[in-house]
């Protein structure tokens, strides 16, 4: 398993690229980084920041709720576990 | 199919379709067809709360401070929400429950109403405190203009799914004349009435509370009204779990993923749903005129809030599979996710409450090394 301080490298298409710790969560990290990510709930419930996983691994801190896709993923409740290309609109 | 409150034979729950099958005999959880109800349920429970737990006893001085145009703003807001749950706090019952065949969503359609009944019950809590008499507002809400065109939208489609529900239930499948009136009852109109009903409480749900939820949190934005806004809060993330629920009901179906004969009708009547969400969107941006017809308020006026209206509808008609219609990509009210997150943590100075109910509080396991620091 990873360990806790691994960083990946997350790429926003048309945005930025930045490195993400086990930390926080994506959308934390997304935050930090000046990337606007629209979001809600921040628990994964409402689905508000919905984001399209281009490639990648990300592992959930709580359960999902909200629907999403098999090629979205909810940032505000999951980490990084491989490097990642995420596309938001 | 006449309707039973006990079910006598012997069912398999799990190859029920959502809707339409047999109908529900034993409430069990510990399997589910589509176990998201069944998270859903327990979400919406653990957000439990009571109106009276939120002190709006300042918010009284609050309201004497505001200006004519808003309290216009402000009470017009509440009457309109408290339509929307009085429709909401008993129709999904009323329409949903007899033609249910999952005890998962059964449960999850009962859970949904009640809160939606707690909703309203708020409404009376904050008008109670901000009149002596606060009767004639209710009171205007079933002759008020404005408010009327929105409840004759918003309960046409529950209507309709119910009668037709009726009709079957009595008398079957077939032609059947009611005051002059013929009805042709099939399983595909019936159906067919279902899918744009749930598209009806879905748009209802995803877009018709905004407006009022934009006013509510620009006051609190000026430390104006702070019940009131804690109050919505707790509101906005309910129906955020709501929202939820008919979304996945929706693309269960679209997908193929429970009754194939619903994924036929949603594709025949994917144009007539979109329709239903745009008249939504429609309705709210002409709300925002009607709000601000005697002056706007601070940090809010009509083009933003009609901004905000398509920003929203852009996000939750995409995820119905409905695009996103129109051309605006960035939040025009980006404060506003301050209020609409799920209040585990302080976001603004004048919150310092955390409001969501504790679950698993209790450890039932407790080791000896536990005390390892513990003097007595």
């Amino acid at each position: 398993m990873s360990s806790d301080n691994q960083r990946f490298v997350i790429q926003v298409i048309d945005h930025k690229t930045f490195e993400a710790t086990q930390e926080k969560t994506l959308l934390e990290h997304a935050e930090a980084h000046g990337v606007e990510i629209h979001y809600h709930c921040r628990e994964g419930f409402c689905g508000a920041c919905r984001t399209k996983l281009i490639s990648g691994k990300v592992e959930y801190t709580v359960d999902p709720l909200a629907f999403i896709d098999d090629d979205e993923i909810l940032p505000c409740c999951c980490k990084a576990k491989s490097d990642l290309i995420l596309q938001i609109e | 199919m006449k309707y039973t409150t006990f079910n006598q034979q012997t069912t398999n729950p799990l190859a029920e379709p959502m809707f339409f099958g047999n109908p529900v005999n034993v409430a069990r959880y510990d399997q589910q067809k589509h176990e998201i109800f069944e998270k859903l349920i327990e979400k919406q429970i653990s957000f439990f709360w009571r109106p009276e737990e939120v002190d709006v006893s300042k918010d009284r001085m609050d309201f004497q401070k505001l200006s004519d145009s808003e309290k216009h703003i402000f009470i017009s807001n509440l009457k309109y929400q408290t339509l929307l749950d009085s429709v909401q706090g008993r129709s999904p019952n009323i329409a949903f429950l007899p033609i249910v065949s999952l005890p998962e969503l059964e449960t999850w359609i009962e859970t949904w109403s009640f809160f939606e009944t707690i909703h309203s019950r708020s409404y009376t809590h904050i008008l109670r405190n901000l009149y002596t008499e606060p009767g004639e507002i209710f009171e205007d809400i079933v002759v008020n203009e404005e408010i009327k065109k929105r409840a004759g939208d918003i309960s046409k489609y529950y209507d309709d799914l119910i009668f037709y529900t009726q009709l079957w239930q009595t008398q079957g499948e077939g032609k059947h004349s009611v005051d002059g009136i013929e009805y042709n009852v099939t399983m595909r109109e019936l159906k067919k009435r279902l899918y744009l009903c749930m598209n009806s409480v879905n748009a209802l749900e995803a877009i018709r509370f905004y407006v009022s939820f934009a006013c509510t949190f620009a006051f609190a934005e000026r430390e104006l009204m702070e019940g009131n806004s804690k109050i919505i809060r707790l509101i906005a993330r309910d129906e955020n779990v709501h929202l939820t629920s008919t979304q996945h009901i929706l693309n269960l179906w679209q997908k193929g993923k429970d009754d194939p004969e619903m994924a036929e009708i949603a594709e025949e009547c994917h144009e007539e749903a979109k329709q239903i969400f745009l008249g939504a969107v429609e309705q709210e941006k002409q709300w925002a005129r009607y709000l601000f017809q005697h002056g706007s308020m601070i940090g809010l006026n009509e083009d933003i809030l009609c901004q905000y209206v398509e920003f929203i509808a852009n996000q939750r008609m995409s995820v119905i599979g409905m695009g996103k219609p129109f051309d605006i990509s960035s939040n025009p009210l980006p404060w506003m996710n301050n209020y609409l997150n799920s209040d585990n943590y302080q976001v603004a100075p004048q919150e310092a409450e955390i409001s969501s109910y504790l679950v698993g509080q209790i450890d039932s396991e407790v080791n000896a090394g536990d005390f390892g620091d513990f003097d007595l």
